[in-house]
C-alpha cells in the first residue's frame, strides 16, 4: 500500500516540478490527438452528413461499416498504418513511420468511423420536413446540411468529445506506428506503459495524472462551448 | 407561372397522384382544396421540386423545373411555407434573414420590411423557440416574403392555429399578396380561408383534380358528386331528368318531381344537388314563387356554426340551414311539420355516368 501512496506523492511532485521532458511528452500527446480529432471532424462530419442525406445503393451497408468501425481495435488500425508506411509499403516514400505525422494518420483512422457514424445518426435525427423546408428556402444541399449542423451543434460536439476521448486514451496504434521513441514519438500513454513495465510507478502515476488533467481540460473546454447556448 | 401537364406520382402505399393539367397564371392566387389524404401536399411538393414525379412535365417561370440543373435557381425565385413553421434555433431576425443568407445576400432593410409586413418587428431579437404558435407562423411568412418571391407555395400555412389568430394572419397575408403581385398556390382544407384569398380554385379528391375554376362556380355548380360532397352540398339525390322546357328541368328524385335549372337533357341520369343555405323553411304553404315546395316533417335540429341545421323528411331527406331566430320564432323541433321550399335556380344537376 505504501508504494502506491508514495507513488502518488512523487507523481504529484513531478507534475508540479515542471519537468521539461514530461511536458514535451504531454504537448506531443495533445497535439497528435487534437490534430487527429480535427482531421476526423473535417472529413467525418461532412461525410456522415452526406451519407445521411443522400439516397444511394448500399447506403445501409456503408452505415453498418461506419458503426462497426466505431469499435475498430487501435492495434489493428496501427498495424495497417504501419504496414502502409513501412519502407516497402505503398506509402513508404513518405518516411512517416515513427513520426508524429504517422501517429496522426493512425489516430485519424480510429476517430473517423466514430465521428462519421455519430454524424450520420445525428443528421438522420433531423426531421425530414425541417430539411425540406431549408431546401425550399433556397438552400443547396451543402447549405442545408450546414444549417442542420448548426441546429445539431450539441450532438456534433458530443461526437467530437467522444472522438477525442478515444484518441487521447489510445495506446496501441501510437505504440506501433510511433514506436515510443524518446524526444520524438513518446506519448503520455506509451510512456505510462513503458514506465510501468520498468517498475517506475511514480513516473507512471505522474504521467497518468497529467493525461487525466489534459483530457479533463479539453473536455471542459468542449463542454463549455457545447453548453454555451443551452439556457435551460 | 406554373404549367404542369400529365403529372404522375405513385407511392408504395398504393396512393397515386394523377394531374392532367394545371396552370397558375402570374399574380393569381390558386387554391387547392380537398379532403385529408387527397394528395394536396404531394402535389405542392411536386411543384416545389421536392418530390420528383414519375412522369409528366413541370414548367415554372418558363423553365423546365424537372431538370436538376434548374432546381436551385428556381427555388431561389420562389418561397414555400409549410403547415409547421420550422424555425431554426436562432433569433427571429436571423430566421427571417436566412433565405437572404442562403442567396449570399445581406439586406437588413429587407428583413426589417418583412418583419413589419407581418407585424412582428418587436420580436426580432427574441429566440425563435420562445414564440407563440401565431408568432411562429408570422415569422415563417415573413421569412417567405423577405426575398420578394415571384411565386409562393403555401401548404396549410396556418395548420393548427385558432380561428381568431388565423383570421388575423389571413387578413395580413391577403394584403401582402395583393400588393406584392406574386402568384400564390395555396393548399388548404379550410374552404372559407381559400375563398377569402383565391382567384382560382381546384378541388382534388383521391389524387385527381376533379374541378378547377372560379370558386363561386365550384361552390354552386360542382362538376362531380365528390366535389359537391366536399364543398358543402348536403342534399345529393340520384335521379333522372323527366323533361326539359327551355332550361327548366323536371327531375324525378327521392320519389318526388323536383325542378332545377340545368342544360341536362330529358332521360339523363343525374345527381340532384342542393346547398342547405338555399332551402327556406316556413309554416305556411305559400312558397313565394319558389318552384319547389314540400310539406315536411322535422327529423332533427342541431347547431351548425352560427346557424342551425334542420334535417327534414319530405319524402326524401333534405338539409336546411336556418337562423337561430327562425328556430326560436317558429319553434322548430323534431316531429314538427313545416314547408320547405327552394328555387329551381338554386338546385344543380350533375350528370351521372352509369
Amino acid at each position: 500500500m505504501d508504494f502506491i501512496i508514495s507513488g502518488f506523492q512523487k507523481g504529484a511532485a513531478l507534475v508540479f516540478s515542471g519537468d521539461a521532458e514530461v511536458f514535451a511528452i504531454a504537448r506531443l500527446s495533445l497535439a497528435v490527438s487534437l490534430g487527429a480529432t480535427a482531421a476526423a471532424v473535417l472529413v467525418g462530419v461532412p461525410l456522415g452528413s452526406a451519407i445521411a442525406v443522400k439516397k444511394f445503393p448500399l447506403k445501409k451497408l456503408l452505415i453498418a461499416l461506419a458503426n462497426t468501425g466505431m469499435g475498430l481495435p487501435p492495434v489493428v488500425a496501427g498495424l495497417v498504418v504501419m504496414l502502409f508506411l513501412s519502407r516497402n509499403g505503398p506509402l513508404g516514400f513518405l518516411n512517416w513511420l515513427y513520426t508524429p505525422a504517422g501517429m496522426v494518420i493512425a489516430q485519424t483512422i480510429i476517430a473517423l468511423p466514430i465521428i462519421t457514424a455519430l454524424s450520420i445518426s445525428a443528421m438522420q435525427s433531423v426531421d425530414p420536413k425541417f430539411y425540406r423546408q431549408i431546401l425550399a428556402l433556397g438552400a443547396s444541399d451543402a447549405q442545408a446540411i450546414r444549417v442542420c449542423l448548426k441546429e445539431l451543434r450539441l450532438t456534433v460536439l458530443a461526437a467530437v468529445i467522444a472522438g477525442f476521448g478515444r484518441l487521447v486514451a489510445e495506446v496501441g496504434a501510437v505504440m506501433i506506428v510511433g514506436g515510443n521513441i524518446r524526444h520524438q514519438t513518446r506519448m503520455l500513454t506509451t510512456a505510462t506503459v513503458m514506465e510501468t513495465q520498468m517498475g517506475n510507478f511514480d513516473t507512471a502515476i505522474a504521467l497518468g495524472l497529467i493525461l487525466l488533467s489534459l483530457s479533463f481540460a479539453v473536455n471542459l473546454a468542449l463542454t463549455l462551448i457545447q453548453q454555451r447556448r443551452v439556457a435551460r | 407561372m406554373i404549367k404542369l401537364r400529365g403529372l404522375r406520382l405513385g407511392f408504395e402505399t398504393g396512393f397515386a397522384l394523377a394531374v392532367d393539367e394545371l396552370y397558375v397564371r402570374e399574380g393569381e392566387v390558386f387554391a387547392i382544396i380537398g379532403p385529408n389524404g387527397a394528395g394536396k401536399t404531394t402535389l405542392l411538393n411536386a411543384m416545389a421540386m421536392l418530390t420528383p414525379p414519375a412522369a409528366g412535365t413541370l414548367e415554372i417561370m418558363g423553365q423546365d423545373a424537372l431538370r436538376p440543373a434548374n432546381r436551385l435557381l428556381l427555388r431561389r425565385a420562389m418561397s414555400v411555407v409549410f403547415s409547421q413553421p420550422y424555425l431554426t434555433t436562432d433569433t427571429v431576425f436571423n430566421n427571417v434573414a436566412l433565405p437572404l443568407a442562403l442567396r449570399g445576400r445581406k439586406d437588413r432593410g429587407a428583413v426589417e420590411r418583412a418583419l413589419e409586413l407581418f407585424k412582428i418587428s418587436h420580436l426580432k431579437d427574441r429566440d425563435a423557440r420562445t414564440l407563440s404558435q401565431g408568432e411562429s407562423h408570422r415569422a415563417a411568412l415573413a421569412r417567405a416574403f423577405v426575398t420578394e418571391p415571384k411565386l409562393l407555395l403555401l401548404d396549410e400555412p396556418f395548420g393548427s392555429l385558432d380561428e381568431r389568430v388565423k383570421d388575423a394572419i389571413t387578413r395580413d397575408l391577403r394584403q401582402v399578396v395583393k400588393s406584392s403581385g406574386a402568384a400564390v398556390v395555396l393548399v388548404t382544407q379550410d374552404q372559407a380561408g381559400a375563398l377569402t384569398l383565391c382567384d382560382t380554385l381546384a378541388v382534388i379528391v383521391n389524387g385527381r383534380i376533379l374541378q378547377q375554376g372560379e370558386p363561386q362556380a365550384i361552390f354552386s355548380r360542382p362538376a362531380a358528386k365528390e366535389v359537391a360532397d366536399f364543398v358543402g352540398v348536403e342534399t345529393i339525390l340520384p335521379g333522372k331528368v323527366l323533361s326539359r322546357t327551355d332550361n327548366l328541368c323536371a327531375v324525378e328524385a327521392g320519389g318526388k318531381t323536383l325542378m332545377a335549372v340545368s342544360d341536362c337533357a330529358a332521360g339523363d341520369s343525374v345527381f340532384f344537388c342542393l346547398r342547405p343555405e338555399d332551402v327556406s323553411v316556413s309554416m305556411n304553404a305559400d312558397a313565394g314563387g319558389r318552384r319547389n315546395n314540400f310539406k315536411s316533417r322535422i327529423i332533427s335540429v342541431a347547431p351548425w356554426g352560427l346557424e342551425y341545421k334542420v334535417e327534414l323528411d319530405c319524402g326524401f331527406t333534405l338539409q336546411a340551414a336556418v337562423t337561430k331566430q327562425l328556430v326560436d320564432g317558429l319553434g322548430l323541433k323534431p316531429g314538427g311539420e313545416v314547408y320547405a321550399s327552394f328555387k329551381a335556380v338554386a338546385a344543380h344537376l350533375i350528370k351521372r355516368i352509369l
